[in-house]
């Protein structure tokens, strides 16, 4: 924790009373904190951009209130009072996973979300990311845990990835949304990457990597990034080392079968994820904008022959209907007069 | 730092990329339009999309067709060599490039991956090697990545409840329905550690 930071100007210490409120249920830095105002600004930019020059997050209305304001809400959210410590979390990873309950498993998954976070910033059209929530929502209350604190959001990289963290964290790329022909298509990704969550795979696989005690290496080499405890350097470790290497290949096919059917069962077209795999299919091993997706995922013809094998015909019945594009969707929802128009939605902004 | 050079990277040559992006997601449908593609098996051309749709002309397996930009359902439109498009299903395809070794379809396809043993580490060195223009989210961003919890909170405020999701739904004329849970079919034949052949025969 680096307290030579000073306080912002930009930052009134009403707000850093906020962060207070909210910080002190995490760490238990108090005591040591002379002057309480300073030592949380400097908290609260490290937390914002580590290694950069503090400047307000990218275009979110009225920045120092919204951020205040999203703190206090982080610290409505599941699990967040009795928080567990990272390194408590990594322990129970590396024991059974029957030590995770629901609470636990979600902090898991605000940590992992921070990862992602960390490494491309959210998107900055809150129309696009609210989409994109009622998108997800809709579909993840016809999966087996509708209950769960669903998040969707999309990451500002020009790339074609999405990726799920435990507990309901879902994001795609821009990219990826520039890329889908439609809103079937969008669905059946995310419900790629909803089904990953309610079978927990990413647990699954952390649980088998921290067991087998592979990450001694990745994790003496991460030691300095321990944010004051609040994010476990071991999870980080072992978070990062699985979005980069992928999970395991017949996760991916369950991935793809189950979330068909979940999409399906939201009104979708059945074929949406088959007419994005065939675009992937597509795409060069080599394309810079795909290398992460492809590299950690089994090949798209693979999973293509996997879907028509489980397909067959079955689905047929529910396929067919007109679709929408991203881009008219965005544009009915504007046109609607009950949406509360925020100050003119950026239209056709997403094509 | 290496996060904010390669943002400087990637503006350079984004407005370029992003007009041609733009204009080739600008149609409707924006799949992969112009691909060559070759029919896996014994199928039919049809004038419409759906199995009982008019038969334009037989397709034997290995034609080779041009993907259009339509898909409707599980139907996508296609170009024959003599100018005649028609709809063929989608898992009546499969990617040219998969030819050349080839992965034919009907019995076949389970031979293929034994017969092109494919460069399939080849991935992983990709990851690291594209840092030339504009590039995705990768593993070094990754491993360079500072946890951010101030955004997952501002992602967490972002969050819709049921029913507002409901709503959504309903002003998209979704409803849900009934579906079965899909049989789960046989591994592919050599699982391990994933075989490309198809993929990265290209």
């Amino acid at each position: 924790m680096n307290l030579h930071h000073l306080l912002k100007p930009a930052m009134p210490l009403r707000h850093a009373a906020c962060a207070l409120a909210l910080l002190a249920g995490l760490a238990p830095f108090g005591a040591h904190a002379q002057d309480a105002g300073k030592a949380l600004g400097g908290l609260f930019q490290s937390l914002i951009r580590p290694n950069q020059p503090a400047q307000p997050a990218p275009a979110q209305p009225n920045t120092a209130a919204g951020l205040a304001g999203a703190l206090l809400g982080a610290s409505l959210s599941p699990g967040g009072q009795q928080a567990a410590q990272g390194g408590d979390l990594f322990k129970l990873l590396s024991q059974s996973l029957d030590q995770i309950d629901e609470p636990r498993e979600i902090q898991i998954g605000q940590q992992l979300a921070a990862v992602l976070l960390g490494s491309k910033p959210l998107y900055p059209d809150v129309a696009l990311q609210r989409y994109v929530n009622q998108l997800g929502r809709w579909i993840s209350l016809q999966s087996s845990r509708p209950d769960l604190p669903w998040t969707f959001a999309i990451l500002d990289d020009p790339g074609f990835n999405a990726f799920a963290a435990p507990g309901g964290y879902v994001f795609v790329t821009k990219g990826l949304i520039d890329r889908v022909a439609d809103e079937g298509e969008l669905a059946g990704i995310l419900a790629h990457e909803i089904t990953h969550v309610t079978a927990k795979h990413h647990l699954i696989a952390m649980n088998k990597t921290a067991r087998a005690g592979l990450l001694t290496q990745v994790i003496s080499s991460q030691l300095k990034n321990d944010l004051g405890g609040m994010v476990s350097s071991q999870l980080l470790a072992l978070g990062k080392n699985m979005y980069s290497k992928g999970l395991d290949q017949q996760d991916e096919f369950d991935a793809d079968r189950t979330g068909v059917a979940l999409a399906t069962r939201a009104g979708f077209d059945p074929y949406g994820l088959v007419g994005v795999l065939q675009q992937l299919r597509t795409a060069a091993p080599d394309d810079a904008l795909f290398a992460l997706s492809l590299s950690t995922h089994p090949p798209a013809q693979t999973r293509l022959n996997q879907l028509e094998q489980a397909m067959g015909t079955r689905l047929d019945a529910y396929a067919g209907q007109p679709a929408v594009t991203v881009a008219q969707r965005l544009n009915s929802a504007n046109r609607r007069p009950t949406a509360q128009a925020p100050s003119k939605a950026p239209a056709k902004k997403t094509n | 730092m290496i996060l904010s050079k390669y943002k400087t990277q990637a503006g350079m040559v984004i407005a370029p990329l992003l007009a041609a992006l733009l204009a080739f997601s600008a149609p409707a449908q924006a799949q992969p339009q112009g691909e060559a593609v070759l029919i896996k098996r014994e199928s039919q051309l049809r004038d419409a999309p759906g199995d009982s749709a008019r038969s334009l002309a037989p397709l034997p397996p290995q034609t080779s067709v041009t993907r259009l930009g339509e898909r409707q359902g599980a139907w996508i439109k296609v170009r024959m060599a003599d100018g005649t498009s028609g709809w063929v299903h989608m898992f009546d395809i499969t990617s040219a490039s998969a030819s050349s070794g080839g992965a034919a379809g009907g019995a076949l396809r389970s031979l293929s991956s034994f017969f092109n043993k494919g460069s399939a580490q080849a991935p992983s060195s990709t990851v690291s090697t594209s840092t030339v223009g504009i590039r995705g989210l990768g593993a070094e961003d990754l491993a360079n990545a500072q946890p951010n919890l101030a955004a997952v909170a501002q992602a967490d405020a972002n969050r819709v409840d049921a029913a507002q999701a409901r709503q959504f739904a309903g002003s998209a004329s979704l409803s849900s329905r009934q579906v079965e849970p899909l049989p789960t079919p046989a591994p592919p034949p050599a699982a391990s550690g994933g075989t490309a052949p198809e993929q990265f025969s290209r």
